[in-house]
């Protein structure tokens, strides 16, 4: 039942010691990654970001979103006038770009591009079976580009 | 820790009482708008300066070993590419404590990976933590947080106070003596300048959220406390 922060100038003190040159316990492995993800800074003028908009794993079913039976997962990201809807299964990912009229998209993984594919007439695209971990979709299509937000598939 | 804590202190130590471009000293908002021309030392004082409040989030949910590295690795790589977005640098805390939550409840809901644990295996630590057994995860949360504010609470103090805190917290500390030299002020005026630098900290905006919280307060699965960040 103490106030914080603290009135006592020496605990004061020795809280901002901790705040200012302690890690805080976090384990090498997180900075490290947290450190080399600046390695993949994409988006800017040339690249939009398509947001995750929806994620069947966690949001409340869209009604009127499009998916197989077959599909166990199904996410939505939008940049602007460009959206990309996925399904992910044992099978792979199969999704679908719009505005369609051909293109290309790849996929890759905080250690590098892991697949890519065309993108058909009507925006149809498939990619194998993601590995484990944030995964980053890139596409180009209709004169625009978009990357995707990262987000772990499986 | 300790390597971290020597270099810093021999940072803010160099005699013109200059900060490091990318230290302690420097704003959320100089960083953020820094990392997103590029520059990378401010992305890696980010990083130093955020990863503790991450990690405590993480914490807080049961992940396994593997899903919780992943939702550390999601949410930078997230921050990275919402850099130009982020329109109000001073809730960078908010922002990141809201994206871990959320990516730890995707990674819950895909309950996959379940991995045998080996109890035996000293990497267990480096997942949990050594203080796994004996700190439940909120108390964990709310120091957390409250080392974020104060980490914030630093920033927006005047260049002066900056200065001198960092020079009497760095390891080893300097004495007054030395401190006095090192800013070229009278031995006398350091104690009433770090008491009312001390002062100025108590009173900084950043820490408001968290004034008079206590830690004995009711929690219900640390979204209490979360909230306080996140509702920013």
């Amino acid at each position: 039942m103490e106030p914080w922060p603290p009135a006592d100038d020496d605990r004061l003190t020795a809280e901002l010691v901790e705040a200012l040159w302690e890690d805080g316990g976090v384990p090498e492995e997180y900075v490290t990654a947290a450190r080399a993800a600046f390695a993949w800074r994409t988006v800017g003028a040339e690249l939009a970001l398509a947001e995750l908009t929806f994620d069947s794993a966690c949001d409340k079913e869209l009604v009127g979103l499009t998916r197989s039976s077959g599909s166990e997962r199904t996410l939505a990201f939008r940049a602007g006038p460009v959206l990309m809807e996925i399904e992910v299964s044992t099978d792979g990912i199969v999704g679908q770009l719009s505005p369609s009229g051909g293109g290309r998209v790849s996929a890759r993984t905080a250690s590098g591009t892991y697949d890519e594919a065309p993108v058909d007439a009507v925006g149809l695209f498939s990619l194998g079976v993601p590995p484990p971990g944030p995964i980053q979709l890139c596409a180009q299509v209709g004169g625009y580009a978009v990357a995707t937000d990262w987000v772990s598939l499986r | 820790m300790s390597a971290a804590r020597g270099t810093a202190g021999r940072a803010v130590g160099h005699g013109t009482g200059r900060t490091e471009p990318a230290g302690p000293g420097v704003s959320v908002a100089g960083l953020v708008s820094a990392a997103a021309r590029g520059d990378e030392s401010a992305w890696v004082e980010l990083v130093r300066r955020y990863t503790p409040l991450v990690y405590a989030v993480i914490r807080s949910y049961d992940l396994g070993g593997a899903d919780a590295a992943d939702v550390n690795q999601t949410v930078w790589l997230r921050l990275v590419e919402h850099l130009d977005q982020v329109r109000e640098p001073q809730a960078l805390a908010a922002w990141l404590a809201v994206t871990t939550r959320r990516e730890c409840y995707r990674m819950s809901r895909l309950g996959r990976r379940v991995q045998p644990v080996d109890p035996s295996d000293a990497s267990l630590d480096a997942y949990h933590g050594t203080r796994a057994d004996t700190t439940p995860p909120d108390e964990d949360l709310l120091r957390a947080e409250r080392r974020q504010a104060l980490r914030e609470g630093f920033a927006q103090l005047p260049q002066r106070c900056q200065q001198l805190l960092a020079l009497l917290t760095a390891d080893p500390p300097l004495t007054y003596r030395e401190t006095a030299d090192r800013l070229g002020v009278p031995v006398g005026s350091i104690g009433p300048t770090q008491a009312r630098c001390l002062r100025r900290l108590r009173d900084c905006p950043a820490l408001a959220p968290y004034r008079g919280l206590d830690r004995a307060a009711p929690t219900n699965g640390g979204e209490h406390h979360g909230a306080v960040a996140a509702g920013r």
